[in-house]
C-alpha cells in the first residue's frame, strides 16, 4: 500500500471510487459466464477499499478534526447563485457507518462466492456500485450529491433483489423501490423547501445564497435560530414531515416497516447483509444529519410522537417475530424492533441515549448482518428457510451453531458484546430524560415509553433464544430435500474469515465501547444541542401555532 | 502495573488465570487436548484458589493495620468501559426531579455541581465481601473440577464443557469484585449465559435445550427489574459505582460518608422547596428513600429473585437439573445462584433507607425468602428425582438466606452471608453424592427406581450423610451454625419493638417449619437412596460401584468442610479475622454499626438528632462487640438453637418411620383429606409452570401471532391498497382505450358535450 504517500483527502476519493472502478472492470473484462474472475477481481476491490476505509477511521479515531479527509470542489455554478460542489468529508455521525459499509461489502462477496451462479459478474459489478453508493451516502457534504448516492443505492439493490432474489423476488423488488422512491422524493422536497427557506431568510451577518452544503446549510439554520430568527415551528413540522417520509421508511419505523420483510427475505444473502446491515441506517443517519441539527423545534415538538412509534416497533417488532416461522423473516422483523432501539436514542435527545442510538446502528450492522450471513450459508446447504425443517444443527454445524450463537447474543444484547453497550447507554439515556425531564403533562408519556423498551429486552431474548433451541438444538433432524446436491459439510475457511471481522467487532466494541464513542461524540453533541436546548423549554405541540406568516 | 499492591495484583490474577485457560481451552481443546481438556482449567483453578486464600490472608492483615475511615476496601482500576461527559445533569434534575406531583424524586446533589460525567470504568474492588466469595468460589469450582475430571471423562464434548465451567469461573470471580453496577450486571448476565449453555450442555436432548433456554428467559425477566433499578439509580444519585467505593470518582452517597463523620443531618433541607422530598431523604444516610428508594429496592430484589431463584421467579431451577451434575453443584447451588444474596447484602445501605409511607423494603426481602423456604421446603417433600429434591432445597435455603438480609441487622446479614458460605459447602457435596449416584446408576436419578445403595457405594453413603446431617442443621455440622444464626436474628427481630415485628414472628415460625421440612425431605431421599433393599435399574449396567477416587476426594473434602467449617468459622470467639469480623469490614456492612445507620427496629423513632445519635453510638458499640466478641453466637439464642436441633432431629427420626423399610405409613398418611390436598399441591410444584404457561406464554404467543395477522392483513393491505389506486386509475381508463372506434366516438362526443354545457354554463 501507498498509504503513507497519500492523504486522508485523497484516500477518501479513491475508497469511494475504487468500487466504481472495480464494477467497470468487471463489466468490461468479463464475459457473461466469467464467475472466477469476477467473485476474484470484486473481493480484491472489496479489500483494498476497506483497507482504506479502514487506515482512514485508524487515522480519524487517532487524530480527527473534523471535517475529516474533506474534499471540496466546485462541480455546478450557476450566476443566479446556485451552488452545486462535490464536497466529501467525514466527521463522527458517518466514520463508523462507512467503514461498516466497507467491511460488510467484503462479508457480502465471500458469501456469495459459491451461492451466486446465475449471471454472476453482474451480480458483483452490481454489489460494487452499491458500495460506491453506501460509501457516498455517508461521505456526502452536499445535499445534490448526497441525494444522488441516496438514489444510486437504489437501482443495484432493486436489482440484486430482483434478479437473484427468491420465489417472490419480483413483488418484493418493485414493493421495496416504490416506498423508498416515494418517501425519498418527498425527502427531496423539504430539503429543497429548506435551501430555498434559508436563502430567502438568511441569518445576520450571512449572504443569501442557495447553498447545498449540508454543514453551511446547517451552521446558517443554527445561527437564524440561535438569533430568534429561525423558521417557525409549524413550518418546521411541515418539512420534518417531509423529511420523515423518506427517512422513517428507510430506518423503517413502525408503521412504515412492511416493505422491509418481504425484501430482506426475498434478497439474496448479500443483498440482506446489506439491507439490514448499511441501508436501513441511512434513515438513522439522515435524521441526525438533516432533521435533528436543522429542524430543532421540530424535533422537540414531535419527539414523544417518534418516541412513541419507536417503542411501538420495539414491541410490537418483537412480537410479529415470535410469531414467524420463517428464519429470515425473524431476523428482518427483529430488525424492526432493533432500530425501533435506535430511533429510541436518538430522539431522548439525552447525551447517553444518542451516543447509545448512535453505537446501536453500528451494532445492529454487525449483529444482523452476521445473522443473515449465517442464515444465507444454512439456506445454501439446505435450501430451506423454515424453521420447522431444522431441528438440533448444532451437531452437524458446529461452527455455524457457534458463530449463529455468538450474532445471536449480541442481537440480545448480553453483557460484553456489543449490543448491550448500545442499549445499556440508549436506555439508560432515554430513563434518564423520561425521569428528569421538565414538568409537562405528558411526562408519565415518557417513562412509560423507557420501561416499555427496556421490556423489549426480555422480549428479544424470547425470540431470538426460541429460534436457536429450534434449529440448533434438540435431536439432529436435517431438512429432506431432492435439490440438496452431495454431503453437507460445516463451514468452509472462507466462510468463517466472512465472519470472523464481525465477531472480533462485536468484542471489542462489547469490552471497550469508549474507543468508537469517543470518536463521534464531538460530532454528535453538535448535532443535536439545538435540539435539546429546543426541548427543555418545554414545547408542546398543542401549542404550535399553525398560522404561517410569511 | 509495577505500582500495584500485592492485593490488587491478587485481585486481577485471580479472574485472569482462568480466563486464560479457557482460552487456553477453547483453542486447543477439540484438536489437541481433547481428553485432557481439562488439565488448563484445573491447573488455573488451583493457583486461583491458592491466590484467593493468600488474598483473603492479606486483606486480613490490612484491615488489622487500618483504622481509620467506614471499613476497608481497595481497588483496581483497569480501563475505561464508557465515559460520556457532561452527561448528567444535577441543575437539571434538582429542578425537574421533584416534579409537578413533587414526590417520586428527590434533590440529592444539591452540594454538588451542575453536571458530572458517566463514567463507568473495568475497576476491581477488594473488600471482605469479595475476598470471603472469592475463596469459596474458587475453591468449591477447584473440587468440582477435579471431580468432573471423572465425571465427564466419556463425554465427546468434555472439551465443550470445561470450557464453559472456566467461562464461568471467570464470570463469577468478576461478578463478585465489580465495583460498579453495570460491571455487575455484566458479569451477572455473563453467569447466566454460562448457566444457559451448561444446562442446554446435551443440547440434543428437547429437555435440555428447553431448559436453558427457560432458565435465560425467567433470568431476564429477573434482570429486566435490575436494569431498570440502575436506571433509578443512575437517575436519581448519578453515579453507577457501588455506594462504598471511596477511591473511585463520583460516589453513589459520598455526602452519606462525610456528614456520618461530622454531624448528622444535612443543612438546606428546608422543608419549603419540596415538603415531601425533604422527607423522602434519609437524612442521616444521604440516600434517597421513600417511593423511588422502595422502588429501587425492589426492582433489585426482583434481579435477584431472577438469579437467587426465589419466589415467584424460581421456576428455572428444578428445570436446570437438565445440566450434568457437576454444573448442578457448582453453578445452580453453590456460587451462580448465590449471587442475588451476595448483591442484596452489597447493597444493604440502599435498603436500609426509610421508606415511609410505602413499605419497608426489607420486610419485602425477608417475606420473599420466608415464603420461599416454605414453598420449596413443601415441594421438595413430594419429589422422586433426587437432583431435584436438592434443587428445591437450594431455593429453600437461598429463602433462608434473603431472609438473614430481610432481619437489616448486622447479625442478620452476616448470618445470611455466613449460610451462603457454609450451604456452598454442604450442598455441593449432596449434588456430587447425587451425581456419583447417577453415575453409577447409568444415568437413572428417580429415586425409586434405585434404593440400598449404602453397601455398593460406602464413600458415596458416608459423605452423603455428612452432607445431609448438615444441611438438616446438626449440632455441630456447618448447617447448624449458619442456620441457628438466621433463625436468631428473625427471632429477634419478631420480639423486638420494630414495625414489622409481628411479620417477622410468623416468618421465623415459616422459617422453624422449614427446618423441619428440610430434616424431612433430605432423610426421606437419604433413606430412600442408601437404604431398603438392594436394587439397581437396568440402565446402570457394569456401571453399578463405587465411583473412582477422582471423584471420592473431593467428596470427602467436601465433607470435611460440611463437618468443620461451620466449627472453625461461627464459634464464639471468633475475633477480628474471623468470618464476622472480615465481612463486616465492608463497607457498605461496616456503616451499621457506625452512628446514624438506621436498624429496622428505629423505624418509627422520630427523635431528635442529638438523642438519636446518642442512642445510635450505645447501639452500634454494643453491636460491634456483640459481633466481634461474640461471633454470631449470642447467649440469648440458646433457645432458638435448642428448638431448631429438636425440629431437625423430629423430622430425621419421622422421615425414618416413614420411609425405612416398607412406606406403608406414608401410603396411609397421604389418604388423610388434609394429607391429600397438599400432597396435590406438592407434587405439583404448586402448579408455577402450568400457571405461568398459561397467563404468561400462552398470551404471550397469542399476542404474537395477532400482531403478525395484524401487519400482513392490516397494515401490508392497507399498504398495497394505496399502492394498487394508481393502477387502478390506470386500469379505469385503460378500458377507454378499447380499441373500437363506437366507444372512441362516443367519449367525443361526451367530451364536447362537457366542454359545450361548461361554456354555456360560463356564458349563462
Amino acid at each position: 500500500m501507498h498509504g503513507s504517500m497519500l492523504g486522508p483527502e485523497q484516500l477518501l476519493l479513491i475508497a469511494i471510487g475504487l468500487p466504481l472502478f472495480g464494477a467497470a472492470l468487471i463489466v468490461v473484462h468479463c464475459r457473461p459466464d466469467g464467475r472466477l474472475f469476477a467473485r476474484q477481481s470484486a473481493l480484491v476491490t472489496a479489500i483494498l477499499t476497506l483497507l482504506a476505509a479502514g487506515w482512514l477511521l485508524v487515522q480519524f479515531s487517532n487524530h480527527g478534526t473534523e471535517p475529516f479527509a474533506a474534499t471540496d470542489l466546485d462541480w455546478f455554478s450557476d450566476p443566479s447563485g446556485i451552488h452545486i460542489r462535490f464536497a466529501v468529508a467525514l466527521d463522527g455521525l458517518s466514520a463508523w457507518l462507512f467503514g461498516l459499509s466497507a467491511l460488510l461489502v467484503v462479508t457480502c462477496v465471500l458469501v456469495s462466492w459459491e451461492a451466486i451462479q446465475d449471471r454472476a459478474p453482474s451480480f458483483y459489478a452490481m454489489l460494487l456500485l452499491l458500495e460506491t453508493g453506501l460509501l457516498g451516502v455517508f461521505a456526502a457534504r452536499d445535499i445534490i450529491l448526497f441525494y444522488i448516492f441516496f438514489e444510486f443505492t437504489l437501482i443495484p439493490l432493486f436489482f440484486l433483489i430482483g434478479i437473484w432474489g427468491s420465489e417472490q423476488r419480483r413483488y418484493a423488488a418493485i414493493k421495496f423501490f416504490i416506498f423508498t422512491l416515494i418517501g425519498s422524493l418527498l425527502t427531496l422536497l423539504g430539503l429543497l423547501v429548506l435551501i430555498i427557506w434559508n436563502s430567502q431568510h438568511p441569518a445576520p451577518g450571512r449572504p443569501a445564497e442557495l447553498t447545498f452544503s449540508i454543514p453551511d446549510l446547517t451552521a446558517s439554520l443554527q445561527a437564524a435560530a440561535a438569533a430568534g430568527d429561525g423558521i417557525p415551528v409549524a413550518v418546521q413540522i411541515w418539512i420534518f414531515g417531509a423529511l420523515f417520509a423518506g427517512f422513517a421508511i428507510k430506518v423503517p419505523l413502525f408503521p412504515l416497516h412492511t416493505w422491509l420483510p418481504l425484501a430482506h427475505t426475498e434478497a439474496p444473502t448479500a443483498g440482506s447483509v446489506l439491507l439490514a446491515g448499511i441501508l436501513l441506517k441511512i434513515g438513522t443517519y439522515g435524521f441526525l444529519r438533516f432533521s435533528i441539527p436543522m429542524l430543532p423545534e421540530a424535533t422537540a415538538v414531535l419527539m414523544p410522537t417518534i418516541l412513541w412509534l419507536a417503542v411501538a416497533g420495539i414491541i410490537y417488532g418483537a412480537f410479529v417475530a415470535l410469531a414467524q416461522s420463517d428464519i429470515k423473516r425473524l431476523i428482518a422483523y427483529s430488525s424492526v424492533s432493533h432500530l425501533g432501539f435506535c430511533m429510541l436514542g436518538l430522539f431522548a435527545l439525552n447525551p447517553l441515549a444518542v451516543e447509545g442510538g448512535a453505537l446501536q446502528m453500528i451494532n445492529h450492522g454487525l449483529s444482523t448482518g452476521g445473522l443473515f450471513a449465517c442464515v444465507g450459508m444454512l439456506y445454501e446447504r439446505y435450501h430451506t428457510r423454515q424453521i420447522r425443517d431444522y431441528s438440533g444443527m448444532a451437531r452437524k454445524l458446529p461452527i455455524l451453531a457457534f458463530f449463529l450463537v455468538i450474532f445471536t447474543l449480541s442481537s440480545i444484547g448480553l453483557p460484553g458484546l456489543n449490543g448491550f453497550a448500545g442499549e445499556f447507554l440508549l436506555l439508560v439515556g432515554a430513563f434518564q430524560r423520561a425521569f428528569t425531564h421538565p414538568a409537562l403533562d405528558w411526562g408519565w408519556q415518557l417513562k412509560l415509553i423507557a420501561i416499555l423498551a427496556t421490556l423489549g429486552v426480555v422480549l428479544g431474548a424470547w425470540y431470538m433464544l426460541w429460534l436457536i433451541q429450534r434449529t440448533f438444538f434438540g435431536p439432529l433432524k436435517e431438512p429432506v430435500r431432492d435439490d440438496i446436491k452431495g454431503p453437507v459439510r460445516d463451514l468452509s475457511f472462507r466462510e468463517i474469515a466472512a465472519l470472523v471481522p464481525l465477531v472480533v467487532l462485536i468484542v471489542w466494541i462489547g469490552i471497550q465501547p469508549q474507543a468508537f464513542l469517543a470518536p463521534m461524540r464531538p460530532a454528535l453533541r453538535d448535532t443535536t444541542s439545538m435540539a435539546t436546548v429546543a426541548y427543555e423549554r418545554g414545547p408542546q405541540l398543542a401549542e404550535v401555532d399553525w398560522n404561517i406568516h410569511p | 502495573m509495577s505500582d500495584w499492591t500485592t492485593i490488587q495484583k491478587l485481585l486481577v490474577a485471580i479472574p485472569a488465570l482462568p480466563l486464560v485457560a479457557t482460552m487456553v481451552t477453547a483453542l486447543l481443546g477439540p484438536r489437541y487436548l481433547r481428553g485432557k481438556s481439562h488439565l488448563p482449567i484445573v491447573f488455573g483453578l488451583v493457583i486461583s484458589c491458592v491466590l484467593s486464600l493468600e488474598l483473603l490472608r492479606q486483606l486480613n492483615r490490612a484491615i488489622e493495620n487500618h483504622e481509620t475511615g467506614i471499613g476497608y476496601e481497595t481497588t483496581v482500576d483497569l480501563w475505561t468501559w464508557a465515559s460520556v461527559p457532561e452527561a448528567y445533569d444535577g441543575s437539571g434534575s434538582r429542578k425537574t426531579i421533584g416534579d409537578s406531583t413533587g414526590r417520586l424524586i428527590t434533590d440529592v446533589h444539591d452540594a454538588s455541581d451542575s453536571s458530572g460525567p458517566f463514567h463507568i470504568a473495568v475497576t476491581l474492588r477488594a473488600d471482605g465481601l469479595t475476598c470471603i466469595m472469592l475463596a469459596m468460589v474458587t475453591l468449591v469450582a477447584l473440587l468440582i473440577a477435579i471431580y468432573a475430571v471423572g465425571y465427564m471423562h466419556q463425554d465427546r464434548g468434555c472439551w465443550r464443557f470445561f470450557t464453559y465451567i472456566g467461562l464461568f469461573v471467570f464470570s463469577m470471580t468478576m461478578l463478585v469484585s465489580a465495583s460498579n453496577f453495570v460491571l455487575l450486571y455484566v458479569f451477572w448476565e455473563a453467569v447466566g449465559l454460562c448457566s444457559y449453555l451448561l444446562i442446554g450442555f446435551w443440547y440434543e436432548k428437547r429437555e435440555a435445550a428447553a431448559a436453558g433456554t427457560k432458565a435465560f428467559l425467567v433470568n431476564r425477566v429477573g434482570d429486566f427489574g435490575f436494569a431498570l433499578a440502575l436506571f433509578f439509580i443512575w437517575t436519581v444519585y448519578g453515579t453507577l459505582n457501588f455506594h462504598d467505593t471511596q477511591n473511585a470518582p463520583g460516589v453513589l452517597g459520598q455526602e452519606r460518608l462525610s456528614s456520618m463523620q461530622q454531624e448528622f443531618g444535612r443543612p438546606g433541607e428546608s422543608g419549603e422547596g419540596h415538603p415531601r422530598g425533604a422527607q423522602d431523604q434519609d437524612v442521616r444516610t444521604g440516600y434517597v428513600g421513600g417511593g423511588i428508594g422502595l422502588a429501587i429496592c425492589l426492582l433489585l430484589m426482583l434481579g435477584a429473585c431472577g438469579k437467587s431463584a426465589q419466589f415467584p421467579l424460581h421456576v428455572w431451577l428444578p428445570d436446570a437439573m437438565e445440566g450434568p451434575t457437576p454444573v448442578s453443584a457448582l453453578i445452580h447451588a453453590a456460587t451462580m445462584v448465590t449471587a442475588g444474596v451476595y448483591m442484596v447484602a452489597r447493597c444493604t445501605p440502599l435498603f436500609a433507607v426509610d421508606c415511609a409511607p410505602y413499605l419497608d423494603p426489607r420486610a419485602v426481602v425477608a417475606t420473599i425468602g420466608g415464603l420461599s423456604a416454605l414453598i420449596a421446603g413443601i415441594i421438595a417433600m413430594t419429589q422422586n428425582d433426587l437432583k431435584r429434591v436438592l434443587a428445591y432445597s437450594t431455593i429453600s435455603q437461598l429463602g433462608y438466606m434473603f431472609l438473614a438480609l430481610g432481619t437489616g441487622s448486622l447479625v442478620g446479614i452476616i448470618a445470611g452471608m455466613f449460610h451462603l458460605f457454609t450451604h456452598a459447602f454442604f450442598k455441593s457435596l449432596l449434588f456430587l453424592g447425587a451425581g456419583s449416584v447417577m453415575h453409577a446408576m447409568g444415568g437413572v436419578i428417580d429415586m425409586r427406581k434405585f434404593g440400598g445403595l449404602r453397601r455398593l457405594m460406602p464413600m458415596t453413603f458416608w459423605t452423603f450423610l455428612a452432607g445431609a446431617l448438615a444441611l438438616s442443621g446438626i449440632w455441630p455440622l456447618a448447617g447448624f451454625f449458619s442456620k441457628d444464626a438466621i433463625l436468631a436474628a428473625a427471632y429477634d427481630v419478631g420480639h423486638g419493638e420494630a414495625a414489622y415485628a409481628s411479620l417477622f414472628l410468623w416468618l421465623t415460625y415459616a422459617a422453624f417449619l422449614t427446618a423441619f421440612l428440610t430434616a424431612l425431605y433430605t432423610f426421606r431421599a437419604f433413606y430412600m437412596t442408601f437404604f431398603g433393599a438392594e436394587e439397581i435399574p437396568a440402565e446402570a449396567g457394569h456401571h453399578a460401584r463405587e465411583s473412582r477416587p477422582i471423584m471420592t476426594v473431593p467428596l470427602v473434602i467436601l465433607a470435611l468442610g460440611a463437618l468443620a467449617v461451620g466449627w472453625i468459622f461461627g464459634q464464639p470467639g471468633a475475633t477480628k479475622s474471623g468470618f464476622a469480623g472480615v465481612a463486616a469490614s465492608t463497607p457498605s456492612l461496616a456503616v451499621m454499626v457506625h452512628p446514624g445507620y438506621r436498624a429496622l427496629d428505629t423505624a418509627a423513632e422520630r427523635k431528635s438528632a442529638a438523642e438519636r445519635k446518642s442512642a445510635a453510638e450505645k447501639k452500634s458499640a454494643a453491636e460491634k462487640g456483640s459481633v466481634a466478641e461474640k461471633g454470631l453466637h449470642q447467649d440469648s439464642h440458646r433457645r432458638v438453637a435448642i428448638i431448631s436441633l429438636v425440629l431437625a432431629v423430629l423430622g430425621i427420626g419421622i422421615a425414618g418411620f416413614l420411609y425405612l423399610g416398607d412406606a406403608r405409613e406414608v401410603r396411609a398418611i397421604i389418604q388423610w383429606p388434609v394429607m391429600k390436598q397438599l400432597h396435590r399441591i406438592s407434587y405439583g410444584k404448586f402448579f408455577f409452570d402450568p400457571v405461568y404457561w398459561i397467563l404468561v406464554v400462552l398470551p404471550g404467543l397469542a399476542l404474537a401471532s395477532i400482531c403478525y395477522a395484524f401487519d400482513r392483513w392490516l397494515i401490508d393491505g392497507l399498504v398495497n391498497t394505496i399502492g394498487r389506486i394508481p393502477s387502478g386509475i390506470g386500469r379505469l381508463f385503460r378500458n377507454m382505450q378499447c380499441g373500437m372506434l363506437q366507444t372512441y366516438a362516443l367519449w367525443m362526443l361526451l367530451g364536447v358535450l362537457t366542454l359545450l354545457g361548461s361554456a354555456v354554463w360560463h356564458m349563462w
